[in-house]
């Protein structure tokens, strides 16, 4: 059985983010692999070590600082559930709380970079990562990010982690931190399909991608229409 | 004699535009406010200077104010046409300013406004009283996180103004801790209300002051309903609370008197309610109230109404911006007994911004649908993809969606579906839909 936390489901979970879990859920479903979501938030005891993947969304600022307030207390477990090469996908803003500080606010410091609030900043983004065909999104983010080592994507169009840098996000063995908001697994099927076929050779199981799926066909169209008439 | 020149010069113009049909109600003042940017703060106001904002409900709560002030002989200048920012206010206001003494022609003055545009219209103590109906998301592409509306509220008017506040909603239930006059409302558990809402998304579900979660004894959509926080370091209090709600037979009870509900539909408790509490809070009587809500009853906006094949169709325009709001006409559509089919889409997310992010789509429990007497729903639009997974992932049985790449085939396929034809589309695709059936009636 894969099992899989959302966390602060009910504080970082504002653009339609519980799209995500939904998207991993069904990939293993349509696998006919056994799925467990464990919904967690503020003081429900967290036990890292037990997920296979643990998913963040993004919140307000309000409710990301309630969420660090009580991450705090587990920043060694991230580590070592990182270091294991265990699957941590964070979006939107949350992923900011795995790095330095934002702002003024000590984050959990497990990585290099940090965020300084800027003016709010929007855009649809496409990015490249590794050799898969663009990563479709949207950003609505009001921090900047500093950061030199381990980027994530290269920026084809849209917002980057800061007026300077070419690339977004940052990605260490597993841990996947964007600042692309709102159901970026199910709008882009074929990197769920890349995360979910390694959890699946990772336990034992085989992964057959469908690509003739409602997900794939809307990806598609994007591009068409969005995409290849533009570029 | 400038400030004369200027009210003079925004009628003027209102007439041009309306001879050449152009934007009368927005250009006059984007032409007077680019010569004189604080015209507004030179007006002499009547003794009730009344807005109505928050993320959706403003409109109808607007016109159910100006409805009962109306009827018990209040002059009331209003934005009728909805049209609620900066320069749609300014041509209302001038063009119901006496040209010499500067006076607003009414003993009202009643404005629905965006809630990003109150502090740039008004100096903080323009208004009297503001009612703040609801703080959700809305337009999230555009507008950020809830906490940032409610900020930009909060910033807009200043100690003196009387508030009255819909405390279902945990935001706007935060503006009681001000030390403004505070008039409050709410809806008691009802028929409908929720023990636990359909999915996660849920927003101020914190106390605000300690950070603990709320404890919701009932929902009645999103994060509306009554909620305790467990430290009681922030409560809901309600002055006038509606009871009784039943949309069967329009009606609800506040303060022991029935009152009748003008649509079927949740959201019309609210208005009412709202409407309610604004004017006993200006010294409106019971049977004043009585009278308006009861006896000369508000026409409420009809749907556009056509036939297919001797079905009937509503047509409602979907507001994708908001997922409240969505899922309002949503239910809507649920509470119609009898059997139908649904056609969803649309080509561009919204008509206030360009940028098509999809978030949106899972905020919307579209589970709701999943209903026996929901014959097929039908998929349209540049985004069909896109619905079409959202309705499988709401476990929608794929039996019963139909997707359609071209408009034009809606025709032949609908005559292969049952029921009442309900569309739920965006503003461009409505206008086709309506095209396509009137060629059909008229055939």
């Amino acid at each position: 059985m894969i099992k899989v936390a959302h966390l602060y489901y009910d504080l970082l979970n504002l653009y339609g983010e519980q799209g995500n879990i939904l998207a991993i859920k069904n990939a293993f479903k349509n696998q006919n692999i056994d799925i467990r979501i464990d919904y967690l938030t503020i003081n429900d005891k967290i036990n890292f070590s037990s997920y296979d993947l643990v998913y963040l969304g993004s919140g307000s600022d309000e409710s990301l600082m309630i969420a660090l307030n009580d991450l705090k207390k587990y920043a060694k477990d991230i580590k070592k559930y990182i270091e294991n090469n265990k699957y941590l996908i964070a979006t939107g803003n949350s992923y900011l709380l795995f790095g330095k500080s934002i702002d003024d606010v000590t984050s959990l410091g497990i990585f290099n970079y940090y965020a300084k609030s800027d003016k709010r900043l929007r855009d649809h983004s496409f990015m490249v990562y590794k050799d898969l065909s663009p990563i479709i999104g949207f950003q609505n983010r009001k921090y900047i990010v500093q950061n030199n080592e381990n980027h994530l994507f290269k920026v084809i169009s849209g917002l980057a982690d800061n007026y300077k840098s070419l690339t977004e996000g940052y990605n260490y063995k597993n841990f996947y931190g964007t600042y692309l908001i709102g159901p970026l697994l199910i709008r882009n099927p074929h990197l769920t399909d890349l995360i979910v076929s390694d959890l699946c050779i990772k336990n034992n199981y085989k992964y057959h991608i469908d690509t003739n799926t409602p997900e794939y066909k809307a990806y598609n169209e994007y591009l068409k229409n969005f995409y290849e008439n533009n570029s | 004699m400038k400030i004369s020149f200027l009210i003079l010069l925004n009628k003027i113009i209102t007439i041009i535009c309306k001879i050449f049909r152009k934007q009368a109600s927005v250009f006059p003042a984007s032409i007077v406010r680019k010569l004189d940017s604080n015209i507004l703060s030179k007006i002499k106001y009547p003794k009730y200077v009344i807005g109505v904002t928050g993320s959706s409900g403003k409109g109808s709560t607007t016109s159910m104010i100006a409805h009962i002030l109306e009827d018990n002989n209040y002059k009331v200048i209003w934005n009728k046409s909805g049209s609620n920012v900066v320069n749609g206010t300014t041509t209302i206001i001038l063009n119901n300013t006496n040209t010499f003494t500067h006076k607003l022609n009414g003993d009202v003055l009643l404005l629905e406004m965006d809630e990003s545009y109150i502090k740039e219209t008004f100096k903080k103590s323009t208004l009297t009283h503001l009612v703040i109906t609801n703080i959700t998301r809305d337009q999230p592409a555009r507008n950020g996180e809830p906490e940032l509306i409610l900020n930009k509220i909060k910033e807009s008017f200043n100690e003196e103004v009387h508030l009255i506040l819909n405390v279902d909603d945990p935001f706007v239930n935060r503006l009681t801790y001000l030390n403004n006059k505070i008039t409050t409302y709410g809806i008691d558990k009802t028929k409908y209300s929720l023990n636990k809402p359909y999915s996660n998304n849920i927003d101020a579900a914190y106390c605000p002051f300690c950070h603990t979660k709320l404890n919701y004894s009932y929902y009645h959509y999103g994060h509306l309903g009554k909620y305790t926080c467990p430290n009681k370091d922030f409560t809901r209090k309600v002055d006038f609370l509606a009871k009784n709600v039943n949309l069967e037979k329009q009606n609800m009870i506040i303060n022991n008197q029935e009152y009748h509900l003008n649509k079927n539909v949740f959201f019309a408790a609210y208005y009412t309610l709202a409407a309610f509490a604004l004017c006993k809070t200006i010294g409106l009587s019971d049977e004043q109230l009585n009278y308006s809500l009861n006896k000369n009853i508000l026409e409420s906006k009809r749907l556009k109404n056509l036939t297919f094949d001797n079905r009937l169709v509503q047509m409602i325009e979907s507001k994708n911006e908001n997922n409240l709001s969505y899922l309002q006409s949503l239910n809507y559509i649920n509470n119609y007994p009898n059997e139908k089919t649904i056609i969803l889409g649309f080509d561009n997310v919204s008509r206030r911004y360009k940028y098509n992010d999809l978030s949106w789509l899972y905020d919307v429990d579209f589970e709701i649908l999943n209903l026996k007497n929901v014959d097929k729903i039908i998929i349209i639009g540049r985004f069909r993809y896109d619905c079409l997974a959202r309705l499988l992932n709401a476990n929608i049985p794929e039996d019963k969606i139909l997707l359609i790449d071209d408009v034009e085939d809606i025709p032949k396929l609908l005559k292969t579906t049952k029921g009442t034809i309900f569309t739920m589309v965006c503003f461009d695709m409505t206008a086709v839909l309506k095209k396509i059936f009137l060629e059909e009636q008229n055939d």
